[in-house]
């Protein structure tokens, strides 16, 4: 049996260990708060750009633009990882990283780019070493998800990869966060299109210079803005697994203080009567 | 006829201005492009440059000038939108600064490897270029 001394060193642990996680706990929901506004803030301009690509889509019937058309064939599949830079949130990046490995099995030698500390270093565990990566968390998000397009599109176009993936978390809601594979590019005419024959190209719209060449400068734009609102959305979520993950710890942590606290009382009350017993004992044996 | 029409400008981080607009002009890549009310559907890739507009806040119209980055202008006949990458108003300009980005920039130019990195520092140029016209440079 542990002495008191013992249990109340742990119970002084522990109740540190608390004050740690609440404090993560709180600033992890004031973050989550600024992720919110950053992705609200970011939606106006997804509306407006998704309007914009449908026009045009309708517009265009054929595209000469290689986002639009199969890939290199026979090239391994590139695979942007998205999590976060850090960890203690539960699952959160595990799941992702995991989504991760299930893709890489199914499709061998893909190419894999990160973004998010996490994600790099459990792709170069896998045994890429010298992979392209970014870190989520860098001061202009938007700079991050430029660069990134700039480099996957630059290895589809010269054919090193024949499609692009992204792999990264879906903020369901405060309290689920899901790993979420999505194919970016080729884009596919009738996913935006919808194959809803029966809806014409709404009024004659104008393209400056042509259809073709606004599609062209826009769908770079696209896929630059799906992976910024990709990691937008990643940051949201992750603050979000934290907290939960945080209130947890903080929960079990009072769960296990108020456990230690019965033993230690146990334990004192239990050396008093020791105690007693030996002085009775002893002055039965001296009388 | 309607003479004022509902304007956003965008960018992915805000939303820039959202209000209503007699006259929008912009830079787009064949040249300036006006749009007045009740415009013919109208969509078109836009240079970096400066983006003016007459807005009209609280019965009185206003002049609203910015230098935006590259993106695209779409003009229905209800409403305008332009989405850029960056848009900066003049107190945002730091000219010092813009002109060290500009003097980087085109050395960066000089020396690119490819033409694609060259395009790159191009756009770079021309941003900074339309910031020193906002402010009169």
């Amino acid at each position: 049996m542990p002495s008191v001394k013992d249990l109340r060193d742990r119970i002084r642990s522990l109740k540190n260990t608390q004050q740690i996680t609440k404090a993560m706990k709180q600033v992890a929901a004031a973050k989550i708060r600024r992720a919110e506004i950053a992705q609200k803030q970011s939606r106006p301009y997804a509306d407006a750009l998704g309007e914009m690509l449908l026009d045009l889509m309708r517009a265009v019937t054929s595209v000469d633009h290689p986002f639009m058309k199969e890939g290199a064939s026979g090239a391994p599949s590139g695979v942007i990882l998205m999590t976060a830079d850090k960890g203690l949130a539960g699952a959160f990046n595990s799941n992702v990283i995991r989504a991760g490995e299930l893709y890489r099995a199914d499709h061998k030698n893909a190419q894999f780019y990160t973004v998010g500390i996490k994600a790099r270093n459990a792709v170069r565990r896998l045994g890429m070493p010298d992979h392209p990566t970014w870190v989520l968390n860098a001061p202009s998000k938007l700079e991050v998800a430029r660069e990134v397009a700039r480099c996957v599109t630059e290895d589809f176009v010269t054919g090193k990869i024949g499609n692009i993936t992204l792999i990264s978390s879906k903020f369901v809601s405060m309290l689920s966060q899901r790993p979420e594979v999505r194919k970016l590019v080729p884009i596919i005419r009738s996913e935006i299109v919808g194959t809803d024959a029966s809806e014409t190209p709404k009024g004659a719209v104008e393209f400056a210079p042509s259809p073709e060449f606004v599609l062209s400068q826009l769908l770079p734009k696209y896929l630059e803005f799906t992976i910024y609102s990709a990691m937008l959305e990643t940051d949201a979520a992750f603050f979000a697994a934290q907290l939960l993950a945080m209130n947890n710890a903080t929960d079990n942590a009072t769960k296990l203080i108020d456990e230690l606290t019965i033993k230690m009382n146990n334990a004192r009350q239990a050396a008093i009567t020791k105690e007693l017993l030996e002085i009775v004992g002893a002055a039965e044996a001296l009388s | 006829m309607a003479t004022t029409m509902p304007f956003k400008l965008i960018t992915p981080t805000k939303v820039v201005f959202d209000g209503v607009a007699e006259l929008v002009i912009a830079v787009t890549t064949e040249g300036e492009e006006g749009i007045l009310p009740s415009h013919a559907p109208f969509l078109a890739a836009l240079k970096p440059g400066v983006l003016r507009a007459n807005v009209v806040t609280e019965g009185k119209t206003e002049r609203l000038e910015l230098a935006t980055a590259a993106g695209f202008l779409q003009a229905l006949p209800d409403r305008v939108t332009a989405l850029v990458d960056s848009a900066f108003t003049f107190e945002e300009i730091d000219v010092t600064k813009t002109r060290e980005e500009l003097d980087a920039a085109t050395e960066r130019q000089k020396t690119a490897a490819d033409s694609a990195a060259a395009a790159r520092e191009q756009v770079v140029i021309d941003l900074a270029n339309a910031k020193l016209r906002l402010t009169g440079h």
